[in-house]
């Protein structure tokens, strides 16, 4: 395979009479960059040890880093391409594909703005607006402090209630622009304060 | 402890009728996404803290939602052998002040909804009374549970649990005559008897098609295959819509025994449970639900003792509208990328890895139980001839009340919105109704008498879809609706095919010239042309129907697209290059409120002396419109 022409579309892969099996580049060969923690590493060989005997464990591994890191780092994606088999090619146009995941480190709070029907037409679109404006990032972004990332979703089926937002694990309805500086307040008070702690028993 | 036989349930649901309906007083919490969103959760902790406080030999209980979304947090007091009482719009402090009031042996008397005298149990055909005797002698004012009109209209069926049983424990499930069905089936039934009496009960996919369920599964069974699948499609994208959510939250066991008995029927031995990751409250229920039915052997090796086994898994979507569609879910259950591919080979001759596989919805699979244990001819008489039954909607929008609602088929637009929707929010005027999600079109007023079913509404240019069901009033402005399912879908098209990605792209930026007053009047009828190639070119359902809310919009107020175009207009003053904000000078009082809350400072002016906008600076976000106390701003 010419490396410099490959666009990683996985045609090949689907008809490759020895499927997987010829495409793998020597595995001592291959030099995985390397984890911010060293900890790291272990924590992914857990994940994927948790799925391993299941078929069509991808996924499930994937959604389990990417909760596990807010993101899907490099050297974990090559790590789940060298136990698994699979060529990273693959991997990355599985993780590019579906919303969950990001490529890109994302902030300790994510916010995800529901711009469902329900909460379109209650009104959401306002809410991003004043979403944007007050992290001072547009929907993707990350603020430079990496506390909140912005997203939108469509619909977490909170649409009785509209218009919702969600940050984190937490669940908000029935808002209104004017709510969001004290939400977003308390998020960044909540961070402060663990951290000064964090701090102070250190 | 596994349960083996009948005599083994029946121990099981005397242990579970004790749960549900203790000796004591008890307390519950409807603690869905939608009930926690809306400050349950702390309702909950007032509640827990007051009673441990006191003392008091309360029960105090979750459950899931009962529908009345537009009510949450809702709380419910059930008084042994007297009667439940449900109490909607609680906060913290309300929920201390009703504590007190059940020390004292009174009846709190605020926030009172209705109360509930009896319960039915569905699955079994019995009326459980609350009172004895009943009917109950009662000095509560507040109307009987039949009698609010947003619950009186109601068939529960699929959602015949929720409310009322604790989602975390199967006991309370089997209590209710859970799991029966599927002992009825595995000991008295053969697979054939099992598909013949789901065909004559008339079920149709609830996903949003409507195909026939009874004639799938046949088509599964008759193929010889070594290994056979069963797949619950919970990938509820539809943006609007959350009837899955609120059956998994609510009632998840409705949804594995249903899938137990389907996999019985067309000899699987394995089944999947494919929930988006959005769902996260949904995802939780249902792993403890799996567990407990393992652990019961309601799941697993020798079910009830005999040679059936069946193992269930939870697979958690990633976030891709497109996985709704059977063959993409299918690929992403695989590992895979969700794109689609062409049918046939339909999933019941070749799906999971190329094996034969049957895909319901969980409102379908929620079905089974009941057909099964009340019959085909029971579950028939509700609905119409060609659509027998009930379905769930997720009634939103600018309706009074929101909430999630099951209804026989054939029951009209206007009764749904009118009688159980209780009308336009705020007095408005009704504009349309969207069913069908990204895939359905909006309905106009002059349709309001159409029964909802799958042909009537496909007359219309929507589609029955999986439940959502929108309302719409004049605030709203179509085209700017169009774009917006046109920017959905242009976002989740997985881009496979070129009429869907390309199309969308191009009906997008056409939309968006439009509501920017930048149109032309020919361009409504390229998006009309346009519109009828994606449809008829598309590879799967989700380009299929994609233009189906610009052609139904185009269909019924071309004269707002018009208005737009001919005289860069918004009617409904949404679409912002359209509109400008101004005050009025005679009815601004001075009192800054807008001023200061302008995140643009755009608006100048003295107190006490009338404000003006600066249009320059205005971003057209509406605060100062929303804020005014005397309607001194006005939108032209």
């Amino acid at each position: 395979m010419d490396p410099a022409k490959c666009t990683g579309c996985g045609t090949c892969l689907d008809v490759c009479p020895v499927r997987y099996e010829v495409q793998l580049p020597d595995a001592d060969a291959r030099c995985r960059a390397a984890y911010a923690q060293a900890t790291d590493e272990l924590v992914v060989t857990g994940i994927i040890n948790s799925h391993r005997d299941r078929r069509g464990n991808l996924l499930p591994i994937l959604l389990d880093v990417n909760r596990h890191f807010n993101w899907l780092p490099r050297p974990a994606l090559e790590q789940i391409s060298d136990e698994l088999k699979i060529p990273l090619a693959e991997i990355l146009r599985v993780a590019s594909f579906y919303n969950a995941f990001s490529l890109v480190p994302r902030g300790k709070h994510i916010i995800n703005v529901c711009l469902g029907t329900g909460c379109f037409v209650k009104g959401s679109p306002r809410l991003l607006e004043a979403l944007e404006r007050e992290l001072g990032i547009k929907h993707g972004g990350t603020t430079a402090d990496m506390l909140f990332t912005l997203e939108v979703v469509r619909c977490i089926g909170c649409c009785a209630l509209a218009p919702a937002m969600r940050v984190g694990d937490d669940t908000y309805g029935r808002l209104t622009p004017g709510m969001i500086p004290k939400i977003l307040k308390s998020y960044a008070e909540s961070s402060a304060g663990a951290t000064a702690e964090g701090e102070a028993a250190g | 402890m596994k349960i083996r036989s009948l005599e083994g349930l029946e121990d099981i649901k005397k242990k579970g009728l004790a749960l549900t309906y203790p000796d004591k007083m008890k307390v519950m919490v409807g603690m869905a996404t939608c009930g926690i969103s809306a400050g349950a959760d702390k309702v909950y902790d007032a509640l827990a803290a007051r009673i441990a406080e006191l003392g008091l030999d309360v029960v105090l209980e979750k459950t899931g939602c009962i529908g009345f979304c537009q009510r949450e947090p809702l709380v419910d007091v059930v008084y042994p052998k007297k009667v439940r009482l449900s109490y909607q719009a609680m906060t913290p402090e309300k929920a201390v002040a009703l504590v007190d009031a059940l020390s004292r042996n009174e009846v709190y008397p605020e926030n009172l909804l209705c109360r509930i005298d009896q319960e039915d149990i569905l699955v079994e055909g019995e009326v459980r009374p609350y009172a004895n005797p009943h009917p109950p002698r009662l000095d509560v004012d507040t109307p009987r549970y039949e009698d609010v009109p947003f619950f009186g209209k109601q068939v529960k069926i699929a959602l015949r649990n929720c409310g009322f049983i604790h989602p975390e424990r199967i006991e309370e499930y089997i209590g209710r005559g859970g799991y029966r069905a599927l002992h009825r089936v595995l000991a008295n039934m053969t697979p054939e008897e099992v598909i013949a009496e789901v065909k004559s009960s008339g079920l149709r996919g609830r996903g949003g098609a409507g195909f026939p369920t009874g004639q799938k599964w046949d088509f599964a069974r008759k193929n010889d295959s070594d290994e056979k699948f069963v797949i619950c499609n919970a990938d509820e994208g539809d943006p609007g819509a959350f009837m899955d959510r609120g059956i998994l939250e609510g009632d998840p066991h409705a949804v594995i025994e249903g899938m137990a008995i389907g996999a019985y029927a067309i000899g699987a031995r394995e089944g999947f449970i494919y929930c988006r990751a959005e769902y996260p409250l949904a995802i939780h229920r249902l792993k403890i639900a799996l567990k407990q039915a393992e652990d019961f052997g309601l799941l697993g090796d020798r079910i009830f003792g005999t040679n059936f086994s069946f193992k269930l898994e939870i697979r958690e979507g990633a976030g891709a509208f497109v996985c709704g569609e059977e063959t993409s879910l299918i690929a992403s259950i695989e590992g895979k990328v969700g794109e689609p591919r062409p049918r046939p080979p339909f999933p019941a001759q070749s799906g999971l890895w190329g094996k034969p596989t049957i895909i319901n919805n969980v409102k379908t699979w929620s079905h089974i139980a009941p057909i099964i244990m009340r019959g085909a001819a029971w579950y028939s008489g509700f609905g119409t001839d060609k659509a027998p039954g009930t379905t769930v909607f997720a009634l939103v929008g600018k309706v009074n009340n929101t909430g999630l609602v099951e209804i026989p088929l054939g029951m009209t637009l206007r009764e749904m919105i009118y009688d159980i929707g209780g009308g336009i929010a705020g007095g408005r005027e009704f504009k349309a109704v969207q069913t069908g999600g990204p895939s359905g079109g909006c309905i106009p007023a002059e349709f309001l008498d159409t029964p909802v079913d799958y042909e009537s509404l496909g007359a219309l240019g929507s589609i029955m879809g999986s439940g959502g069901m929108i309302v719409m009033d004049e605030r709203d402005c179509m085209v700017n609706v169009a774009k917006y399912f046109i920017e959905f879908t242009q976002d989740e098209s997985c881009g496979k095919c070129t009429p869907c990605r390309e199309g969308t792209q191009r009906l997008g930026e056409m939309l968006e010239a439009i509501t920017a007053g930048k149109g032309a009047e020919s361009d409504i009828d390229k998006l009309v042309k346009m519109s009828e190639l994606i449809k008829k070119t598309s590879l799967c359902g989700l380009g299929q129907t994609a233009p189906n809310p610009v052609l139904s919009t185009i269909r019924y107020f071309r004269d707002e697209y018009l208005a737009h175009v001919l005289e860069h207009k918004c009617p409904a003053k949404v679409c912002k290059p359209l509109i400008t904000f101004h005050i009025l000078e005679d009815a601004c009082t001075g009192c800054q409120l807008c001023r200061l809350k302008c995140p643009a400072e755009a608006v100048l002016g003295e107190k006490k002396e009338p404000h003006r906008i600066i249009q320059e600076k205005c971003i057209k976000c509406g605060t100062c419109y929303e804020g005014c106390k005397f309607d001194a701003i006005v939108v032209e």
